[in-house]
């Protein structure tokens, strides 16, 4: 059965199977690069947001002595490596939806770059979010081996924006996932 | 003559490209391997002088740190034993791909890629929870620990990097067979 339908493909003109399948990889492509852009701009527009301001206890003081703490994400570099890293992501999905429409004929060159380029922004994505994931927890949790405190009881919209942004980017890793899975895709199309 | 030649390279070539995969994966077997164990045993006791009130006598307490009493670091771990036993399925697959139009070559590299996000995201938790311990965060008052546990810190920092190193090598694996996937495209 396999042997009389695998001349029959092959004996099929390409140019009649190729460009729709090529088409409706390429509008998934865009399509999934602009919900890309979206969710890596939000993610550092809500994690740049993030700030309260609250009226803290003193420690050494009695507790009636409260004195206003503001929490604020450039206190943590694992928060600034996560607003660094998701606006760079943010920029290259702008440049890789206008390249994906712009250039309608993609050349083997923009093929690779995009193929590599997708797996290093899934890389810089995933670690990202590690990063600021593990100190969101500790915030959340606190560790009482370490006598770190959780902070979430105190600064409860503070949490709610990181944890928004850590779920955010966390999307958009796999969105990244699904985009080079794409472009290895094309490329493995190509294949003589 | 020429077309003999050109094909002898072709095979050649793709001889040196799995022998390099493979090699490659191997590689990474043994430095995910190492960063787990190191975590795993990673664990140190000191007994600190702590001191309530000028009036008390200091009393001397034991410390002790261990891998799991952080769960960024119970990630870290699982990550790397995860990403240990892919590279050793992925060793007995990859001898099994012949050629580039495999469809086994092309499911290995979607899951190296994955196996890349764990272990990065996984070493941004651990780097990011070392970070905490080793300078601290005055803002909420998370005090550094490293300076009290030096060892359990420098044998977290080689896991760390010996890690690090393993999810390089699991991205050289998906860019070769990348640009592998390109030398052949048309």
């Amino acid at each position: 059965m396999a042997s009389t339908d695998k001349p029959t493909t092959v004996s099929t003109p390409a140019s009649e199977a190729a460009p729709p399948a090529a088409a409706k990889y390429s509008a998934l492509d865009v399509g999934l690069r602009v919900l890309l852009f979206a969710a890596s701009v939000s993610a550092a527009v809500v994690m740049g947001t993030a700030k309260q301001t609250e009226m803290v206890p003193v420690p050494g003081f009695p507790p009636t002595i409260r004195v206003p703490f503001t929490a604020k994400f450039n206190h943590s570099p694992a928060f600034i490596y996560f607003i660094a890293a998701l606006s760079l992501t943010g920029l290259y999905s702008i440049i890789t939806t206008l390249a994906s429409i712009s250039v309608s004929r993609k050349t083997k060159t923009i093929l690779l770059a995009l193929a590599l380029l997708d797996v290093v922004f899934v890389g810089i994505v995933a670690s990202a979010t590690g990063a600021a994931g593990g100190v969101a927890y500790i915030g959340l949790r606190g560790n009482n081996h370490v006598r770190w405190n959780k902070i979430c009881n105190v600064y409860d919209k503070f949490c709610r924006h990181i944890g928004s942004a850590v779920a955010l980017s966390l999307f958009a890793a796999v969105l990244l996932v699904f985009l080079s899975m794409i472009s290895t895709f094309t490329l493995y199309k190509k294949i003589r | 003559m020429d077309g003999v030649g050109s094909n002898l390279k072709v095979v050649e070539s793709s001889r040196r490209i799995r022998y390099c995969d493979g090699l490659l994966r191997v590689v990474g077997l043994v430095l995910t391997l190492v960063a787990a164990i190191l975590t795993g045993v990673d664990k140190e006791t000191k007994t600190v002088p702590i001191s309530i009130t000028k009036t008390l006598p200091t009393l001397h307490v034991p410390v002790t740190a261990k891998w799991h009493y952080m769960s960024a670091f119970v990630y870290f771990l699982i990550s790397n034993a995860i990403a240990f036993s892919y590279s050793a399925a992925s060793l007995v697959a990859s001898m099994a791909v012949r050629t580039s139009k495999d469809k086994t070559g092309i499911v290995l590299v979607v899951l190296d890629m994955t196996m890349m996000g764990l272990l990065l995201s996984a070493n941004g938790a651990a780097i990011a929870v070392g970070v905490l311990g080793q300078y601290g965060n005055s803002h909420v008052q998370w005090k550094r620990v490293c300076n009290l546990l030096g060892g359990f810190c420098h044998q977290m920092t080689a896991a760390i990097i010996l890690s690090l190193v393993g999810s390089l090598i699991f991205f050289w694996l998906v860019a070769l067979a990348i640009l592998n996937l390109h030398k052949k495209s048309r």
